[in-house]
Parts: C-alpha cells; sequence; structure tokens
C-alpha cells in the first residue's frame, strides 16, 4: 500500500478470473489478487487459461446469470441446486484468505511460548528489531491497557473474557502468543518471530483435568470454569439392574485443510480492515476493536471464503495481532499460518472423561441415571460453559428417564483452549450413554435396537432439564428405519485380494483374523445457542431489476447456507437470478455460523425479508386484478391467480422498480440452566440421528475399518437434499475420525503430533461407504420451512455407533476415544 | 543447480560444501516449508538420469538412488524384490510416492522409512560417491552411524541381492489410508544359504535385525520339501522376534482405563509378534 491515506480497496486488486465478482466467497472479491507478478498466487491460474469442464461450469452458473429461458432445471426449496462457488473451488481457483494481495504489503509472524505453563520474566525484542526489514514488533505492552494501567495482553473472550492476545506475565498454553512481528519478507518475519528473547521461568503445567479441582490455580479466575448440577427426579430410586462405566474422550481437532490466513488493512481514521476467515464476524470485530482499544465501527471485518471450520476457526490473538501490525506500521499485513501453528491456536474438541451409571428395571426401561462429566477447557474459559450446559442437559441422551443426576464441571488446564466443534458437549456425551445403553442390553440380554426402542424419546417428553420435548423426536422411527436397511453383504463370495481389509490394500490385515461387528447409536444435538443466548439475524433482499440480493452476515463455511438463501430467494419471489452479497460488518450482524443457527435465524431472516418484497410486488398487481395478493401465486417466473386466469411474468410486474426490505428472525427466548438444579428451558429445539456401523476389525493386530455407516436424520424438512447428504457425509466422517484416529497428543502440554503426517485423519480409504438411508421429514413448527440443522447430529453419533461395532466385533469393553489399538486386542 | 550426471553433482557439491542436494524432496521441502531448514543453496538431483534406472550385475541388482517409489512399486520390479516393492507402495500416497526416491529414503533415515526394514534384510549396500571416488557401506552400517556419509559424498546406487524366493513387507498402521507405520517387517528367504533374514522397522531409531530368532526359525523349515513351517514355530517365531526387537514393558496394571507406556508397550511387542508371524507365513506360503 503506497497511499495509507486512501481508502484500502482501492489499492486491491480485482479477482482472479476464476471467479466472478461477487460470488459467494468472493466476499473478499475486491481484496483479491491477480496480484502483480511476483506475487504469485493461485488465483492468477483463471478460468480464462484453462479448458474448464463443460456441464459444471454451466451448472455453476446457473442461478446467476439464468435469463428466463433456461427454466428446465427446478429452483427453490427442497431442489439440490449446485453451489455457486463449487467450479471454482473444485479447480483451485477460488481465492481464500491466503490468497488475498495487497500493493506494499509486509508480512506477519508470531512468537509463540514453547512452555505450557510459564511466568514471562523479560521480552528482549531488540535482536528482532535489529534485523533488517523489520517494521515492527508488538507485545502485550502495545494493546489496550488493562483496569490498573499495566498491560495485560487485553484478555477478552466470547463469554468470559480471560484470553489475551498476547500472554503478558504467564504463558498458560503451549504455543500461546506472546509477540508478533511485521517484516518485508515472509522469512524475515519468522527469523525475527525468533529472535525475541523471552526470559521464561517454566512453571508445573497443569494438564491432567482431574487434578484442576485441587491445583493451585493457573489463572486469576481459578481453574473452575463452571459447575453444573442437574437434578431430575428422586435421588433414591434404584432399578432391578446397574451398569457402571468410565470413558474417556481425546483431543479432535478441527484440521481445516486451509491454515489460517488473513490480511489487514490500515484504514486512514486510524482503524484497519481485516480479511479473514471468521465465522463470527460481528463478534471477531467486537473482541478485535476491544483489545485494540478502538471502536468497533473503526473496525471492518470483511470474511474471505473460509477454507474449512466445523464451528470456530480463528483465535482472537491471529486476528488482533494481524490488526495491530497493520495500525502500528500503516502498511497492509498478511499473515499466514503454518500448519504447525494452525494445530496449536485454533479451537479443539473438549477432551472429556465421563462416569456413569445406570440403573434399569428387568423389562429395560431406564430408571435412573447419574453421571459424572468433566470437560478439559484448556487454558481459556471460550465457549466451555456452553459446551458444559449441553453436555450435562443431554447426560443422559434421547431416552425417556424418570430420575436423571448429573454433575458437570468444566476446567482449566495448560492444555491448548478448547471451543466449538459440531455437537460440542453432546458428542461426549453420546458416546458414554450409548456405551452404557450397550452394557445395559448386554447384562439383560436384550438387543442393542430393542432397548434403545423401549427408552426412546418421543415429543412430548420432558429432559432431564424439565423442558418439555416440543419439536418432532421421531427416535423410534429413525431406529426403526435402520432396523429396516438391509445389512451390506459379507466378503465371502470375493477373492481375499479384492477385500478391503483392516490396514489397507497390500497391508498386514490377515482375512483369517477380521472380525465383522455391528453397532447401533442413536443421539441428539441442540439446535441455536442455549440458556438465553439472544439468536438473532437480520437480512435484507432487494430485488432489482431481473435480480434479487441477498444481503446477509451468515458466513457460508461450507454449509450451503448461500446457496440456501439463494433458494429461498428463489422460492418466495420466482426469480432465478439471486446475488449473495459479501459478508462484512458493515451490515448488521447475523451472528456466528455454528450450533446449526444460520439455517435457522438467517434462513428465516431472509424468507421474512423475502416475503416482504413479494408483498410489496403483488399488492399493486392484486389492486389491479381486484383481488387479495393471498390469491396470488409465484411460479417459474409467473404470477397467477389462484384460478389460473390471470397472469403476468414477474419480471413485467416489477415494472423497472426497485423492491427492499429487511427482516429479523428471533426464535422463541430460553432461560439458563438453574446452578443448583440444572432446570430451566434452556433449549430452542432438538435433532435426532440413529446410525448403523458395520467395522472389520483385526482382532490381532487391533486395527479397524469401517465398512459402513448407515444414517437415518430427523431433518424437519429436506431443503436441499445433496447438500444435506454432502453435511451428513462430513458429519460422520469427521465422528469416524475421532472414533478410530484423531487424537491431538499434548504431552505434559506440548503438542507433539502437530502435522497431518502425525495427526492422521481419515483417507479415502478410511472413510466407509456413508448411506443415508432415511431423512425423515416431520417439520418443526416453530422452525422457518420447519427444517433443522443437519450437520452436527451425525458427529455427534457417529463416534459412538462405531465403538458400538467395535465392541460387537470384539466382545471388548469400548471405553476410550479414539479406540486404541490396544483397547481393540489386547 | 541441475546437475545432469553424478560426476557433476560430486564436483557441483564439492564447490559448494555447504549446498543440500535434493531429490524428490518430499521430506526436504517439507522441513523448509515449515522453517526448519533453511539451506544456502539446493543441489537438484532430479535430473541425474543414470541415478533414475536400475540394472542387473552378477546377481544383484543395482538401483539407481533416484528410484521413485511409485517405480519401485511396478510389477517388473516387484517380480524380482517384492518386499521392496510393497515397502514401496504402502509408503505415503501417489503424490509422494511419484517424488519421493529410494535414496531419500535411506539418507532422512526417519525411523518409520518403509524401505529400510526390506533393505536391512536384504542386507543391501549402498555405493557412496565422494570427490575420492566411490566406496561400497552396508546399508546398515550407514544407518547405525557405523560409517556415515563423509562432506562431499552423494548416495549413488543401492545393490541388492537378488534371492529368487519369497519376500514379505507388512506394516502396522493406524489408519487404512497411507500412513506411517507403527511397527513393520521385512522378512526375506535366501533358500540357497538356507536362510531366513528378517527386519524390524519404526520400533527403534534403525531397523533391527533378531539375528537368534533367524537363526532358530531358518533350522524349522523344512527347506528341502514344501518348506513348510508348523503354525506353532511360525507363532513362536514372532514371540521371539517381538522380543528381541521391543523392550520388555514396566509393569502396571494393563486391565486400567489409563492404558499408558506399559500398555502401549505390551501392545506394540503383540503387533511386532502378529507381523513377523505373518510375514512367516505368507513367506512359506
Amino acid at each position: 500500500m503506497t497511499t495509507p491515506s486512501s481508502s484500502g480497496d482501492d489499492n486491491l486488486v480485482a479477482p482472479g478470473p476464476g471467479v466472478r465478482q461477487g460470488d459467494p466467497g468472493s466476499a473478499t472479491g475486491a481484496a483479491l489478487g491477480g496480484g502483480p507478478a511476483g506475487a504469485g498466487t493461485a488465483t492468477t491460474v483463471g478460468g480464462g487459461t484453462l479448458t474448464q469442464p463443460r456441464i459444471p461450469a454451466q451448472a455453476a452458473e446457473h442461478g446467476e446469470r439464468a435469463d428466463g429461458t433456461d427454466t428446465a432445471e427446478p429452483i427453490g426449496l427442497g431442489t439440490s441446486p449446485v453451489r455457486a462457488d463449487a467450479l471454482a473451488k473444485a479447480m483451485g481457483t477460488f481465492p481464500y484468505a491466503a490468497d488475498l494481495w495487497a500493493e506494499g504489503l509486509l508480512w506477519g509472524a508470531v512468537a509463540r511460548s514453547p512452555y505450557a505453563h510459564a511466568r514471562i520474566l523479560s521480552i528482549d525484542y531488540g535482536p528482532a528489531l535489529a534485523i533488517p526489514g523489520v517494521y515492527a514488533v508488538v507485545t502485550a505492552a502495545d494493546l489496550r491497557l488493562g483496569p490498573t494501567g499495566l498491560a495485560d495482553g487485553a484478555p477478552s473472550g466470547p463469554i468470559v473474557q480471560d484470553r489475551p492476545v498476547f500472554a503478558a506475565d504467564v504463558v498458560r498454553h503451549f504455543g500461546e502468543p506472546v509477540a508478533a512481528v511485521a517484516a518485508d519478507h515472509p522469512d524475515t518475519a519468522r527469523l525475527a518471530a525468533a529472535a525475541i528473547t523471552v526470559a521464561y521461568e517454566p512453571m508445573e503445567p497443569l494438564t491432567d483435568p482431574e487434578a484442576a479441582f485441587t491445583a493451585p490455580p493457573i489463572h486469576p479466575d481459578g481453574n473452575l470454569f463452571r459447575h453444573q448440577p442437574v437434578r431430575f427426579g428422586d435421588p433414591e430410586a434404584t432399578g432391578d439392574v446397574v451398569v457402571e462405566g468410565l470413558y474417556k474422550v481425546g483431543r479432535q481437532d478441527p484440521a481445516p485443510i486451509g491454515a489460517e490466513a488473513g490480511l489487514a488493512v490500515p484504514r486512514p481514521d486510524g482503524g484497519v480492515e481485516l480479511h479473514v476467515a471468521s465465522t463470527d464476524p460481528h463478534g471477531d470485530r467486537d473482541r478485535a476493536a476491544h483489545c485494540l482499544g478502538l471502536d468497533p465501527d473503526r473496525v471492518r471485518l470483511v470474511v474471505s471464503g473460509v477454507p474449512g471450520a466445523t464451528a470456530d476457526r480463528e483465535d482472537v490473538g491471529f486476528q488482533v495481532a494481524l490488526g495491530l501490525l497493520a495500525i502500528r506500521t500503516g502498511h497492509p499485513v498478511k499473515m499466514a499460518l503454518t500448519r504447525e501453528e494452525s494445530f496449536l491456536t485454533h479451537p479443539h474438541r473438549h477432551p472429556a472423561l465421563l462416569r456413569y451409571r445406570h440403573h434399569a428395571d428387568a423389562e429395560g426401561r431406564l430408571v435412573k441415571v447419574e453421571a459424572q462429566l468433566l470437560l478439559d477447557g484448556g487454558a481459556y474459559a471460550e465457549v466451555s460453559s456452553e459446551a458444559l450446559a449441553a453436555a450435562a442437559a443431554m447426560a443422559a441422551g434421547p431416552y425417556v428417564v424418570p430420575h436423571v443426576f448429573v454433575d458437570a464441571w468444566a476446567v482449566r488446564t495448560n492444555n491448548p483452549p478448547a471451543g466449538r466443534m459440531r455437537g460440542e458437549g453432546a458428542l461426549q456425551t453420546c458416546f458414554a450413554y450409548e456405551s452404557q445403553l450397550d452394557r445395559l442390553a448386554a447384562a439383560l440380554d436384550l438387543d442393542p435396537l430393542e432397548i434403545r426402542r423401549r427408552n426412546a424419546m418421543s415429543t412430548g417428553d420432558q429432559l432431564p432439564t424439565g423442558q418439555a420435548v416440543t419439536c418432532p423426536a421421531p427416535v423410534a422411527e429413525l431406529l426403526d428405519a435402520l432396523a429396516a436397511e438391509p445389512l451390506p453383504p459379507l466378503p465371502v463370495d470375493q477373492p481375499d485380494d479384492e477385500w478391503l481389509l483392516p490396514g489397507g490394500p497390500g497391508g498386514a490385515g490377515d482375512p483369517a483374523a477380521v472380525r465383522r461387528g455391528i453397532g447401533y447409536a442413536v443421539g441428539m444435538v441442540h439446535i441455536l445457542g442455549a440458556e438465553g443466548t439472544d439468536e438473532v439475524s437480520t437480512a435484507s433482499v432487494r430485488v432489482s431489476g431481473s435480480q434479487a440480493s441477498v444481503m446477509c452476515t451468515a458466513v457460508d463455511t461450507g454449509t450451503g447456507f448461500s446457496t440456501l438463501a439463494r433458494q429461498i430467494v428463489q422460492d418466495v419471489l420466482g426469480i432465478t437470478d439471486v446475488y449473495i452479497a459479501p459478508v462484512d460488518t458493515d451490515q448488521p450482524p447475523a451472528g456466528p455460523s455454528a450450533r446449526g443457527r444460520q439455517t435457522w435465524v438467517s434462513g428465516g431472516a431472509v424468507e421474512r425479508a423475502a416475503l416482504m418484497v413479494r408483498h410489496q410486488l403483488l399488492q399493486p398487481l392484486a389492486m389491479q386484478f381486484g383481488m387479495s395478493p393471498e390469491l396470488l401465486t409465484i411460479s417459474d417466473g409467473k404470477i397467477t391467480s389462484y384460478d389460473g386466469v390471470l397472469g403476468m411474468p414477474v419480471l413485467q410486474a416489477l415494472e423497472g422498480k426497485d423492491l427492499w426490505a429487511t427482516a429479523q428472525c428471533r426464535p422463541h427466548p430460553t432461560e439458563p440452566l438453574d446452578a443448583e438444579t440444572g432446570q430451566g428451558d434452556a433449549f430452542v429445539g432438538l435433532a435426532f440421528c440413529a446410525m448403523r456401523a458395520v467395522v472389520d476389525v483385526d482382532v490381532e493386530l487391533g486395527t479397524v475399518r469401517a465398512v459402513e455407516l448407515a444414517v437415518a436424520q430427523d431433518v424437519g424438512r429436506a431443503l436441499n437434499p445433496e447438500q444435506i447428504e454432502a453435511r451428513i457425509e462430513a458429519g460422520a466422517t469427521q465422528g469416524l475420525g475421532l472414533a478410530l484416529m484423531e487424537d491431538l497428543v499434548s504431552e505434559g502440554g506440548r503438542i507433539s503430533n502437530a502435522s497431518f503426517t502425525r495427526y492422521r485423519l481419515p483417507t479415502s480409504l478410511d472413510a466407509p461407504s456413508i448411506r443415508v438411508v432415511a431423512l425423515l421429514e416431520e417439520r418443526d413448527v416453530v422452525a422457518p420451512f420447519g427444517a433443522k440443522a443437519v450437520g452436527a447430529a451425525p458427529a455427534t453419533v457417529a463416534p459412538a455407533a462405531v465403538a458400538a461395532a467395535v465392541r460387537a466385533a470384539t466382545g471388548r469393553q469400548i471405553n476410550r476415544l479414539p479406540i486404541p489399538a490396544e483397547d481393540v486386542a489386547g | 543447480m541441475l546437475p545432469a550426471s553424478l560426476d557433476e553433482a560430486v564436483t557441483a557439491l564439492a564447490a559448494s560444501p555447504a549446498a543440500v542436494p535434493v531429490a524428490g524432496g518430499t521430506d526436504l521441502m517439507g522441513a523448509v516449508n515449515a522453517g526448519l531448514l533453511r539451506p544456502m543453496a539446493l543441489i537438484g538431483l532430479g535430473r541425474i538420469n543414470e541415478l533414475r534406472g536400475w540394472q542387473y550385475q552378477d546377481g544383484t541388482a543395482q538401483l539407481g538412488a533416484g528410484l521413485t517409489h511409485a517405480r519401485m512399486g511396478r510389477p517388473d520390479f516387484a517380480a524380482l524384490m517384492p518386499a521392496l516393492a510393497e515397502a514401496a507402495r504402502s509408503a505415503g500416497p501417489p503424490q509422494v510416492r511419484n517424488a519421493g526416491t529410494l535414496g531419500g529414503n535411506i539418507v532422512t533415515a526417519d525411523p518409520a522409512g518403509d524401505t529400510l526394514p526390506v533393505l536391512a534384510a536384504l542386507e543391501a549396500t549402498v555405493t557412496l560417491v565422494g570427490p575420492e571416488g566411490g566406496r561400497e557401506v552396508p546399508v546398515s552400517h550407514l544407518l547405525t552411524g557405523l560409517d556415515p556419509m563423509r562432506g562431499g559424498e552423494l548416495l549413488g546406487y543401492v545393490r541388492v541381492p537378488l534371492l529368487h524366493a519369497p519376500q514379505v513387507f507388512l506394516k502396522a498402521t493406524g489408519r487404512t489410508g497411507p500412513s506411517r507405520a507403527a511397527a513393520s517387517v521385512a522378512l526375506v528367504l535366501d533358500p540357497a544359504r538356507r536362510a531366513v533374514r528378517c527386519a524390524v522397522g519404526a520400533v527403534a531409531p534403525v531397523p533391527l535385525r533378531p539375528l537368534e530368532a533367524e537363526q532358530w526359525v531358518s533350522g524349522c523349515i523344512d527347506w528341502d520339501g514344501d518348506r513348510a513351517i508348523d503354525p506353532a514355530a511360525a507363532a513362536a517365531f514372532g514371540e521371539y522376534v517381538a522380543a528381541a526387537c521391543v523392550p520388555e514393558p514396566p509393569q502396571a496394571d494393563p486391565e486400567g482405563l489409563e492404558g499408558g507406556p506399559a500398555a502401549a508397550a505390551v501392545r506394540l511387542r503383540r503387533t511386532v509378534s502378529v507381523l513377523a508371524r505373518r510375514a512367516l507365513g505368507r513367506a512359506l506360503k
């Protein structure tokens, strides 16, 4: 950037030819670079130079540039249009944050703590500043000062403000940012970051969550984030059969395919513009402004394409460091984290320790569930208390249990911070209560499906929090759908070498040692924020000429929200050409893209805005026809009266007018769980999923290969069936990864496998065939369109189902996730 | 620098001793990208055609250090050196196998390097070429540091005996897709010398040879007949190999929820034992 006084956008380069301006995700359109020579980004490899496959190209264009003649393909809700950005993403021309470029940019790098727990004695950044090409070094002292006037690293957080941008006096996890550097070359920046001399006094790390209760506090706020009891029914009740178990869930990493990257551009008013792959733009903007000591209006956050997020994605330390460097140097600053840094800083899944005791009568009906749940929240609070509420409230699962007693704790340790990941809280307990049901079934000699059917929750039943389940709860129907599904064939008639054994093709697997196991699990997740969170989203819809535009700051993290918004507008207004505006914080907030909320709140807001536009469109026409607007329908781009006599194309009715409406969607309010009894109507909605896993286990080597996952899911209404299947496949595969292989290992707080070589993700050979056997469409009357979120439920249930199948194959107790080989085969 | 012959490469290395030779770069460039390594210069070995092929030479095969894993996995190669082909096929995803080379695998000397136990079991030798000419070093001496590479030397060729007998490479991993070995076993039969040679990879910094177990089991095989072995003897061989290669696990309660190091060590022993037993079974099938 040569002239810091001009607006940032002027210096930024137009997007490469692969992505049309205004495509969703070219959100940062303006900031992207085909770039001057030498900037060398992926965006320069455009569609113009490559021969584009014809059919997908047309599909991708469809709905954006349709001209009315192309009406063969169905539009609107219930259809499965291709994502507008699918082609660019498949061809690698889609510009993500790592591809951003601006004239005269500097490169940022972060100096991180090599200790999990240490006191900072001094920071000497002189050697870093002495390196030629280094423009600035920033530490906690450069941030907004604390209440005492001393630097405290400007702690912030979504719920509790305890996570500093840079550690000021104490580092509390391995890889915690201590300082950041801006330099004229990425290597110089890294070199300078390494040259910052920090004198540490190492302290004993607290890495065992069980020890957190008694250990000396590692933070002024103490080691306990939250304790949530649930007291429901009679504590003295007992059953004929009692089973107990202790379960452990490891630390899963979201492992986004694109590591964190972003670009900050200083604004002439002293503020800063952040181009990052945020999943909660307004929340991140507010936190960043708070840390920088700026008015929120002077921080603008522009969301670039998100290269992988399963809820939370970036930590505030990354975004604020970037913004601070840009303000300090007056230059645009770009930062791209290495894979290792990415593993160390972004939020992980809460590791959990769960102790359960289930009481049942002789028929297998649950009498009482007692549970103690312990979530390891890592060094900072983040959203641990929220995950804990979900864990505590859903500790008994989608079953009718008259007596439930739960104590749940989320504690602080020197492990990396945990955050939101599909089904946070619900996943950990699902593994435990489903394992308990398997034990009960074994103790009572019942079929695992039968015991679940006998206890299945349905609409009108009560959660242990006293909340009545008012939404559809088709648990028994989901189980029936699975039961009716034929099993995959046994490979008996195939030659051995065509059988993909555990261990892979040409691996060590031996057919004689392989046992097949079948396991079932059912689970639930809550939709939307809980416990009184003000869930609201705002959207605007504008119709101008033949094009409709949607302005909504719901970030499409891969959930398909942009496609859905297009479908909604097509459905309501009958206009094919729908443009989804890029997301930035100049527009009203839509809240974080997490907890399956965008389909509900933002989808609902888009629908309401579109309906308001529709009313504006039909009102004059209805007057003209002499009938009420309710008697007119829009389909296939035409407005038709109820009797089909009168009609007019939508475009003609518009008469070149510019129609605009803004609407909000705010679901019914919830209340916090009572701190003593855990009672309260805390959740807006629930989604259910049942899964059957079929696995092959090499019982000598302890290797497991999932053969098939059959999924039956409660979706309310299938708005985009193909997208739903894709979400189910994604969720189930992530759950399978946690069940069998994904574990970020903390050795005394130090992460020892922060790379894709050591952190094993499921490959295409590991992913089983995932079959969606039923999408139950029982509409939820309070939800927009009656639809439920689909992404989290399969991820929540898959680990439990895979564990059940391994249990069935080996006859061993499977109490740990990911399942270690020694638990499978001695 | 992109030398076109081995001599040119040696000269180039002598001229700039700080330069780092790079072949496939699958390990090296990862380290460079991660900022762990900042070489002054690189000498690309990818254009040296003489290193990219292989040929017979009186009962042995001379393999160029630049042979890629993909090339070693092909059927013509597998017909002569089946275990090496198996190891090459199991080493990483196709992108890595297309670039990664045999020489790179040896020089990187990753404990989990897939070809290493096979080379150890085959008692392969490597030709190191330096300014003073070439010298032959057993691969195990190179890996253990008994006879390390000297400054200015490049790995030119790997010499592998052609045994014309079954060879097996088995690898235990944590997933079905390509992955680092938790343990691997290479086992080759040498009918001419009536010997079984076995090496265990990934459990120690270098491949381990359980010499006593090899000797014992070669006495159990009916070499003149159908080369059958009693299943009990095969199982005992597995135990023998595992006991020789994996240290005694510390005493601990293996039934607790926390498996801990004891359970992991027990598991590793059983894995090696099963791999060795299965490898022997497949070799004698």
